[in-house]
């Protein structure tokens, strides 16, 4: 991140260079043997070269720390680091010199100076350094403002300031999606799983350290992204804990609602809270990186203004044979009286019996009505329970309701033997 | 160059019964002894000769451009003949005689210390004159005979091959003024070439030669005119015996030239007489519809033959009775009738213990080396070869090697060049390193040059030795012979290529080479210059060159497909070694020792490979892939184990940022030191410690165990490099520059590395404005101690 030497007029020298981690020295290691023309001579080459892994030469990754060669690519959630030095280029000596570094980012602006203390004095050829860091916090545009204040030996109060431009990019592509399981027929409230996609949209391998979840005041969260093998937890993406470049990886998270809130029926409408992941990952040399979304939200699902629930029902039942159920309809609407129709329709194993399309006449607002119905299954084994239709006349709206519940048949001469 | 590789046959042929004769030799002594007795005995093999070359002609093209030589030089006599002024004419065939067997001469000259008093003198003298006469002729005659036989192949080559005859003749006719008579020689010939093709009647030139061959000494009229007449076909052996044997010729009579003169010319008749059979038989082969032409063509060449064949003997015996009354023309007469492997055979089973055993140990290293299993078509074609020993094996052009050079641009010398820019040309003039013409035109200028790294001149000096090969630039594509000399220059070359970073240079000179499995790229394909000789000519580090320069390319994928071939074949002959066969499958008779020798050399090579394919799959980014096969590396180089799992603890720090599976293969490799008690041990765990400490941020801690490092191992240049990093990231520029500049100055030889170069003038640029004259008195540093070789852009000058 070097630029342009500064003017001649001023004495000391501003000088920025982006302290990302050093990296290795890699190898190119050719080889030959004893027979061919060069002897030991290739092999002798790789012993002398000081880069070289002492007795394993042709391996490739060496141990020789070397400095960044270029600015390279910072991310959200990475840190900035920097070191900044101001060097008194000229033959005499400067006083009273102030350093001061601030970050401008499109939405504010950051002091990064360790120390805001003038330096009293500084003779030829010495140098006042300094090591910033930041942990970037937002995307865009950013400039670093390097600002010297200075004064000559004759006294000359002295001031020059440089600019470093650079963007910010986003390092992840996150996507959410959620998922209802329905527990209990009686229960308003159920589990919500949360699958998490996280994308690597950076050029470099990422190990992921860390991805959790932390939900919101409403529900417990567990993660089913390891599995417990022989007493240790195994992730469930394998040995390998690392992400390549555009590589997507799937977490899945169990939310339940906490006993309090899930007794409150009324209280989980609408838009809920979840909560937010929480990303930590590694990169080159153990860089780390840290992201949190914003929180997560998600539409509770609604049953409409008419609920049909299963009041009673056998658990075994002759094949053949009439059997009777009772359900129980509720006008969940607050201020709309329904005028309903019942209709059964027959399914491949359920057949109603009675009239279809019966007038229920009207229900009031958060009033209920019980039914009793009769029906046969004319299959063997687990069959669900559907094909009703409910239909409000006033607004010529139809409800359906399938696999309202199962029941399990059996055939009477296998019974009359038992 | 023909005639070169005419003279390497020679002396392998005679060497098993030169060895017969000595029994109790010291070893330095029977090479010189085999030299002078391999001449020696070529005089008594002149008649083997005579075979051997009409034998190699259908198998080889390079034979038939010799053919096409000898065509063109007797065409040229002809046309001399021809004119009126008979005198002239046969002072030029003279000249003729002489240019074609002057070298041959030379070289027999030289290793003849055996041959009387009065024939040393003689022959010495003509010797010395002449060899300085011929070399730049030698050289000079290579190019027009390349440019007629490229005019020659294919018209769809002429287009992609002018730009070649365009440079090469611009060269040329530069500094060397002689090259201009030549060229007028060579299109008289061609003109010539084109005249005597419009003649419908062959016949009739010879008897003109006849006519006016009757005109001289009638000692010789009645048998020259007989011969002519009625066996001119037989005349091609003849004339062949007497160009290698120039010497006779000077002295004998006039009339006797006239003799010669006139075999010359019956010799190109029988020329295209043996072509248009060839071709005959080629359009037979391939067309099946010219089968009807090929009867009538068979009838009219059987009565020929058959007259030819009770008389070809009498006029060769009477030459060399003529020639020399001595023993040796006896044995040289016994030596054409008997079958050439008999020959051999007899030789080899003359030997006596002592050669014999050394030459089968060596042979027994040779085998286990050069032992490759060749594809099944390979295999087909070269036993097409042993089978048919004495006859016509044809090839496909695409199933050969024929490689060139592809850039003759010297090499140059980058720093040099940056001491012209920046520091002037006196500067630049005090730089004082070899290059291809300061040292040997050898094997040992060219290690020379390795060794003290300037690998540029090194690859300018492989390709002069390359080009002596006769594959030098605008080669490619062209026919040539295979030597293990050639193929290891060629290894040579493209290594340092592929170290100096110049890949996209190595993929153009490897491509010729296909998949280094050629049938032309095996000893078998060449029964009479390594007659017993089995194996592949290549390199196996050639092979792991060629797999391995595709992932600089950028093909990471295809190098593990090259890797994983050269894999199968390495382990298919390890399981035939440990089946107790041979290294190719077949069976073996090799004693217990060679073959653990051979398992130990295999099973070496196949660790070789799995490390480069680990190095490939570090490269492509699969690391837990690179892991896992270095893990494998570990099995065949258990005495590396700790630098093995220390890299792997490096890879997963560097790489993947994985902090805590690291520090188990750190661990790891502490439990394995331990064992070592050794100052490496203490030394790598050490550094694997700071390396954690890196990884977590705290440079403070990683700079403490450097610093333990250097109190161990002062001279450890990594420990001393890390260190002064670790301090640069704790804001202390000015100490860091200081333990930088301490160390390279301490020992400039070894610490001029490129990365720590880098990290220096990093930190000079920022640290003041006035790093660019620092960075030039790195550039100095730089020029006094390092090589052509050495990668200039460390300094960031450019």
């Amino acid at each position: 991140m070097e630029v342009n030497p500064p003017k001649q007029e001023h004495l000391l020298a501003l000088k920025v260079m982006r302290l990302t981690k050093p990296t290795l020295f890699t190898n190119i290691p050719v080889t030959c043997e004893e027979k061919d023309l060069p002897g030991d001579l290739f092999n002798q080459l790789m012993k002398d070269d000081p880069s070289t892994v002492n007795g394993a030469e042709i391996l490739m990754l060496g141990e020789m720390l070397t400095l960044p060669q270029n600015f390279g690519n910072i991310f959200l959630g990475e840190t900035f680091s920097s070191y900044i030095s101001v060097h008194n280029d000229s033959n005499q000596v400067v006083k009273d010199i102030l350093v001061k570094a601030d970050l401008q980012t499109s939405s504010q602006r950051l002091n990064l100076s360790a120390s805001n203390a003038a330096v009293a004095e500084l003779k030829p050829d010495c140098c006042i350094d300094d090591v910033i860091h930041h942990e970037v916090k937002e995307i865009g545009t950013h400039i670093l403002v390097c600002a010297v204040s200075y004064t000559t030996q004759g006294g000359e109060k002295m001031y020059f300031r440089k600019f470093f431009k650079f963007q910010v990019l986003k390092p992840l592509d996150v996507k959410t999606k959620f998922y209802n399981a329905e527990s209990d027929l009686s229960s308003v409230t159920d589990e919500v799983f949360l699958e998490a996609q996280i994308q690597n949209i950076t050029t470099s391998p990422m190990f992921m350290e860390k991805v959790s979840l932390e939900p919101s005041i409403m529900y417990n969260v567990t993660e089913l992204n390891s599995v417990n093998q022989a007493g240790e937890c195994v992730s469930t993406f394998g040995s390998r804990g690392y992400l390549q470049p555009m590589d997507t990886r799937q977490y899945l998270y169990c939310l339940k609602p906490k006993k309090e809130f899930a007794e409150k029926a009324g209280i989980i409408k609408g838009v809920t809270v979840i909560g937010k992941l929480d990303i930590v990952w590694k990169t080159n040399l153990g860089e780390r990186g840290r992201l949190q979304t914003s929180q997560l939200q998600r539409m509770a699902p609604g049953y409409g203004d008419v609920r049909l629930s299963l009041e009673a029902i056998p658990d075994t039942v002759n094949l053949e044979e009439p059997f009777h159920i009772t359900c129980k309809i509720t006008n969940c609407s607050s201020e709309r009286t329904m005028d309903l129709v019942l209709e059964m329709c027959n399914t491949t194993s359920i057949h109603w019996c009675g009239i279809s399309g019966r007038q229920l006449g009207k229900l009031h607002p958060s009033s209920s009505l019980c039914l009793a119905l009769t029906l046969l299954s004319s299959v063997q084994g687990l069959q669900s329970v559907s094909g009703l239709r409910l239909t409000d006349t006033f607004l010529k709206r139809t409800y359906e309701y399938d696999d309202i519940a199962q029941v399990c048949v059996v055939s009477a001469a296998v019974e009359v033997e038992a | 160059m023909e005639t070169a590789k005419d003279g390497e046959q020679s002396p392998s042929e005679a060497s098993p019964p030169t060895q017969a004769g000595p029994e109790t030799i010291s070893e330095p002594v029977p090479l010189e002894e085999e030299g002078q007795p391999l001449y020696h005995e070529e005089t008594i093999d002149l008649g083997g000769d005579d075979f051997a070359s009409e034998e190699t002609e259908p198998t080889s093209e390079g034979s038939h451009n010799f053919g096409d030589k000898l065509n063109e030089h007797m065409m040229e006599s002809v046309l001399i003949s021809d004119s009126p002024n008979n005198s002239e004419g046969d002072v030029g065939d003279l000249g003729c005689l002489q240019d074609v067997g002057e070298p041959p001469r030379g070289a027999t000259d030289h290793r003849l210390p055996d041959s009387t008093d009065k024939e040393v003198v003689d022959t010495l003298s003509n010797g010395s004159e002449t060899d300085g006469d011929d070399t730049p002729r030698d050289i000079s005659d290579m190019t027009p005979d390349s440019r007629a036989s490229l005019k020659e192949d294919s018209t769809q080559e002429d287009v992609p091959a002018m730009p070649a005859l365009e440079n090469a003749g611009t060269e040329e006719v530069g500094p060397k003024d002689s090259l201009v008579p030549r060229e007028e020689q060579t299109s008289e010939v061609s003109s010539s070439q084109s005249s005597s093709k419009d003649e419908p009647l062959p016949v009739c030139t010879i008897f003109s030669q006849a006519t006016s061959t009757s005109s001289q000494p009638h000692l010789f009229l009645q048998d020259g005119f007989e011969s002519q007449m009625v066996k001119s076909p037989s005349f091609s052996s003849t004339s062949e015996t007497s160009a290698k044997t120039p010497p006779p010729m000077v002295q004998p009579s006039p009339s006797l030239s006239t003799f010669f003169g006139d075999t010359m010319s019956s010799n190109s008749l029988a020329s295209d007489f043996f072509d248009s059979f060839t071709t005959s038989t080629f359009i037979s082969v391939s067309n099946p519809n010219a089968g009807s032409p090929v009867p009538e063509k068979l009838a009219s060449l059987t009565a020929p033959v058959g007259e030819k064949s009770p008389d070809s003997t009498s006029p060769s015996y009477s030459t060399r009775m003529d020639r020399s009354e001595s023993g040796v023309s006896r044995a040289a007469l016994d030596v054409p009738e008997s079958p050439k492997p008999f020959s051999q055979i007899q030789a080899v089973f003359a030997g006596s213990d002592d050669p014999f055993a050394t030459a089968l140990s060596m042979s027994e290293m040779d085998r286990r080396n050069d032992a490759w299993l060749p594809s099944q078509a390979t295999r087909e074609v070269l036993m097409s070869v042993a089978t048919q020993q004495y006859g016509t094996v044809f090839i496909d052009k695409e199933n050969l090697t024929m490689p060139g050079l592809k850039f003759d641009n010297i090499q140059g010398d980058a720093v040099k060049d940056l001491m012209l820019r920046f520091l002037g040309e006196k500067a630049a003039a005090k730089r004082q390193v070899l290059n291809a013409s300061s040292v040997e035109q050898s094997f040992v200028g060219l290690k020379q040059l390795i060794s003290c790294r300037n690998w540029r001149a090194a690859v300018d000096l492989c390709g002069r030795l390359l080009t002596a090969h006769g594959q030098g630039y605008g080669k490619s594509g062209l026919p040539t012979n295979h030597t293990t000399d050639s193929l290891q220059l060629w290894f040579v070359r493209l290594a340092l290529l592929v170290k100096l970073g110049l890949f996209q240079n190595a993929e153009m000179e490897f491509e010729p080479f296909g998949n280094l499995d050629q049938p032309d790229l095996y000893y078998e394909y060449y029964p009479h210059v390594y007659p017993g000789r089995r194996g592949s000519m290549v390199p196996f580090s050639m092979r792991i060159l060629h797999a391995e320069l595709q992932q600089y390319l950028g093909n990471p994928q295809e190098s593990l497909d090259r890797l994983h071939r050269v894999k199968t074949v390495c382990s298919k002959i390890l399981a035939n070694l440990e089946q107790g066969l041979a290294e190719d499958g077949g069976l073996s008779s090799v004693t217990q020792e060679s073959r653990q020798a051979s398992v130990q050399l295999w099973r070496s090579r196949l660790g070789r490979v799995l490390y480069s394919m680990a190095n490939c799959l570090l490269l492509m980014k699969d690391y837990v892939l690179a892991v896992n096969a270095y893990l494998t590396v570990i099995k065949y180089y258990p005495e590396q184990e700790p630098q093995l799992l220390s890299g792997i603890g490096r890879i997963l720090l560097q790489q993947i940022g994985d902090i805590k599976t690291a520090e188990k293969y750190f661990q790891d490799v502490e439990k394995v030191t331990q064992k070592l008690d050794g100052l490496q041990g203490k030394i790598m765990v050490l550094m694997n410690r700071a390396f954690l400490y890196l990884g977590q941020n705290n440079f403070a801690e990683a700079h403490k165990f450097f610093t333990e490092i250097l109190r161990m191992d002062p001279t450890n240049a990594v420990a001393n490099n890390n260190a002064a990093v670790c301090l640069l990231y704790l804001g202390k520029l000015k100490d860091s520059l200081r333990q930088l500049e301490a160390m390279v100055q301490q020992d400039p030889r070894h610490y001029l590395h490129e990365s720590v170069l880098f990290n220096l003038t990093t930190m000079y640029e920022l640290e003041s404005s006035r790093s660019m004259q620092k960075k030039q008195s790195l550039l100095e540093a730089v020029a006094s101690k390092e090589g052509d070789s050495f990668n200039t852009q460390c300094l960031k000058l450019a």
